[in-house]
């Protein structure tokens, strides 16, 4: 397979489409979990519940990003972290830990360029809280290397994400300051949440913002198309009404999904994770706080499922639907190839699943 | 030949009836026919005897005092539901029907009389429309305790018995639809009692939900407790923003939550979250059983006054305090050292996500 072509499969991987399982195999399930005394791990499971690795880290880890050919990903640590892992996705193997500076915390996130030649990882700048940056690191016989650092052109950036083109960056800015050591915010009432488009080197392209200030814009779903769905956490008050899922369609601005009031409610203010379904056109996401999976109809905003699923976490898109992590309970697979959406246990091991999944 | 087979084939059926999920499937059924549902069901009687008796009263068949004992029995029926507060009425914000709980800004006095302004004969349709800060006990609380309110006069009593009726249609209505939902096929009594199903991969998350509004409601107990305390306002007593503060019903309120909760700990006949925990955990079983047992004891010298008597000076700021740290003790014993002994995470992403 050509480079380049290779490189757009990859990008296509990523970007709201169900993965291609690798031969006869079950996609990898790829997260950070926990046990019930603390340890951190980096863990690779089959959908049938086969056990790949199980590998623990030092730090908790939160998004995991694949090189597009190679064999590892970089387990990105959750913020205040300073340490992320390349983990080999054939046995576990910790290849490489990437030590951020002194003055610099990871914040969860991460990509690889199509190329494989560069990772990208959001960072925040301690010497100045929140200052958002996204640190570039160079793929070079086998070893990453941190070279560089882009600005976010915001305050304390989370999820970053490509947009179909390969070369220009989606930055979910928090709007939150944080110092090192904490995950204390310092600013509720002076937040600077914003949507920003920006190139590859840097240059900012587009920065947009929802209603209210205090709602922390933080994860990202790219569908093929080019449409961006955002979820936010809410930091204001509980009766407030704030739009805790975002949707930028191409060529237009960025705005609240239409949610109905029940579903918006239910979310109590937070949000996990989202994904997307370019090829059945679905959205997904998880509110742990409110113990609730939601599935909606991209284009006409339908809501196709509210279903009760305590403390779930990660969500990724398969080819007849989405496999959701939970904390607290079983993995579920939602297959959506019908009008009525069903849902079958997956026969993982349950609870303690981390933020997000990766299915590889 | 055929002996050691057999004998090795009953003891498998013998574990196999131990088994952690099957005696998770056997509490979780239990504890739903026998602790949760009988309660959903005393809150159907609590407000149909609410809807009776607010037409009685209203036609001047019934005293004051009369309809706030009913009052007094929803009031508690719905606090005994706190700590089972799973499936139906725990979605979309069905339960701020019922109650609009805390009410920081008194909104339920200034929509009561904005609503009885715009619609002075309201009826329960109307109502089915109206903000939740109207439809549920709070408001009906204000109506027949608030000092502002005169009942004995004619003319005030025609003004608000339209309101104080429709509230009680709506309170019935909620509650039957409630449990019918939980009767019904597939419905909440059945996704507790078998598994897997659209709700439960297992009997074990089931359990770990039944934990999980249990620590919910004894964590909320102790907000309910430290708002008027002022914990949360620089040691300044605030006794208008406690529950139920115009019916001095707030101590009455935790109480029958506290003992709801017990139970769930409990069961009924021992078949509560008590046996799941195995033999081995028996101090941590009777750690639990003191917890409580000293919460109660502390509880019933309190309830021999209301809440406000107590906010009044310091030796009664003391004793509350004193109880709150009790009701602490009970939750933190649930939330850590049981949950972790039967196994369950609770929050992980909830309470420590990113």
């Amino acid at each position: 397979m050509s480079t380049v072509l290779s490189s757009l499969l990859h990008t296509l991987q990523r970007l709201g489409s169900w993965t291609f399982a690798s031969g006869d195999q079950e996609p990898l399930l790829l997260s950070a979990r926990d046990d019930v005394d603390g340890h951190h791990y980096a863990v690779g499971y089959r959908l049938n519940g086969k056990s790949v690795f199980v590998t623990q880290v030092a730090q908790r880890c939160h998004a995991i990003v694949t090189h597009p050919e190679e064999p590892f990903a970089v387990f990105v640590a959750r913020r205040p972290g300073t340490q992320s892992y390349v983990i080999d996705l054939r046995d576990g193997k910790l290849v490489q830990t990437l030590d951020s500076p002194s003055d610099r915390h990871f914040y969860g996130h991460g990509v690889f360029h199509a190329s494989g030649e560069w990772f990208y990882a959001t960072e925040n700048d301690t010497t100045d809280p929140g200052r958002g940056l996204l640190s570039a690191y160079r793929f070079n016989e086998g070893r990453l290397t941190r070279t560089h650092e882009l600005s976010t052109h915001g305050l304390g950036p989370h999820e970053v994400a490509w947009m179909p083109d390969g070369e220009t960056f989606v930055v979910a800015n928090g709007g939150i300051r944080t110092e090192a050591e904490s995950r204390v915010e310092m600013n509720l009432h002076a937040m600077e949440p914003s949507l920003v488009l920006m190139s590859r080197s840097g240059e900012l392209l587009s920065k947009e913002t929802l209603d209210l200030q205090m709602n922390s814009i933080r994860h990202l779903a790219i569908a093929t198309d080019g449409t961006i769905l955002a979820c936010q956490q809410y930091m204001g008050a509980a009766t407030d009404a704030a739009a805790m899922l975002g949707i930028k369609r191409p060529g237009k601005t960025f705005e609240a999904f239409p949610v109905a009031e029940p579903q918006r409610q239910a979310m109590a203010h937070y949000t996990a994770s989202v994904a997307v379904h370019s090829e059945l056109r679905l959205v997904a996401l998880t509110a742990p706080r409110g113990n609730r999976f939601f599935i909606w109809d991209v284009d006409s905003g339908e809501l196709r499922l509210d279903a009760p699923l305590p403390d779930c976490a990660g969500v990724g898109a398969v080819e007849d639907g989405f496999i959701v992590t939970s904390g607290q309970g079983r993995c579920r697979h939602y297959d959506c190839s019908n009008v009525n959406i069903t849902m079958k246990p997956l026969e993982l091991p349950s609870g303690l699943w981390d933020n997000h999944l990766l299915l590889h | 030949m055929f002996r050691p087979r057999l004998l090795l084939t009953g003891l498998a059926l013998a574990l196999g009836a131990c088994s952690p999920q099957n005696q998770q499937a056997q509490t979780s059924a239990a504890l739903a026919e026998q602790v949760l549902l009988p309660a959903y069901s005393r809150w159907v009687d609590a407000d149909r005897t609410l809807a009776t008796s607010a037409v009685a009263f209203c036609s001047g068949k019934e005293d004051l005092n009369k309809a706030r004992e009913a009052f007094f029995n929803a009031q508690k029926a719905w606090a005994e539901l706190q700590p089972l507060l799973i499936g139906p009425l725990a979605e979309n914000n069905t339960a701020w029907q019922v109650q609009f709980y805390p009410d920081k800004k008194n909104l339920v006095a200034r929509q009561v009389e904005q609503l009885l302004k715009s619609n002075p004969q309201v009826d329960k349709t109307t109502l089915d429309k109206a903000s939740v800060v109207v439809q549920g006990l709070t408001a009906y609380e204000y109506i027949l305790f608030d000092s502002n309110i005169e009942l004995a006069d004619a003319e005030q009593k025609v003004r608000y018995c339209p309101l104080l009726t429709a509230i009680s249609e709506h309170q019935q209505e909620l509650a039957q639809r409630i449990l019918a939902r939980w009767k019904e096929t597939d419905g909440m009594l059945a996704q507790l009692s078998k598994f897997p199903n659209q709700r439960y991969a297992d009997a074990q998350e089931a359990i770990a939900d039944l934990l999980r509004v249990q620590v919910t409601a004894l964590d909320s107990l102790k907000k309910k407790l430290a708002v008027p305390l002022g914990r949360q306002s620089k040691g300044i007593p605030q006794p208008y923003q406690a529950e139920a503060w115009r019916s001095e019903s707030s101590l009455l309120s935790i109480a029958a939550s506290l003992a709801s909760a017990q139970t769930l700990w409990n069961g009924v006949e021992g078949k509560g979250l008590r046996a799941l925990l195995p033999k081995e955990q028996k101090p941590l079983a009777d750690k639990i059983d003191a917890a409580y047992g000293d919460s109660s004891k502390q509880l019933a010298e309190l309830q021999q006054q209301p809440l406000k008597h107590w906010l009044s000076d310091e030796g009664g700021i003391a004793k509350l305090n004193a109880f709150y740290d009790s009701l602490n003790t009970v939750h933190r014993l649930h939330e850590s050292e049981l949950a972790k002994a039967l196994g369950i995470q609770l929050g992980f992403n909830a309470n420590d996500g990113d």
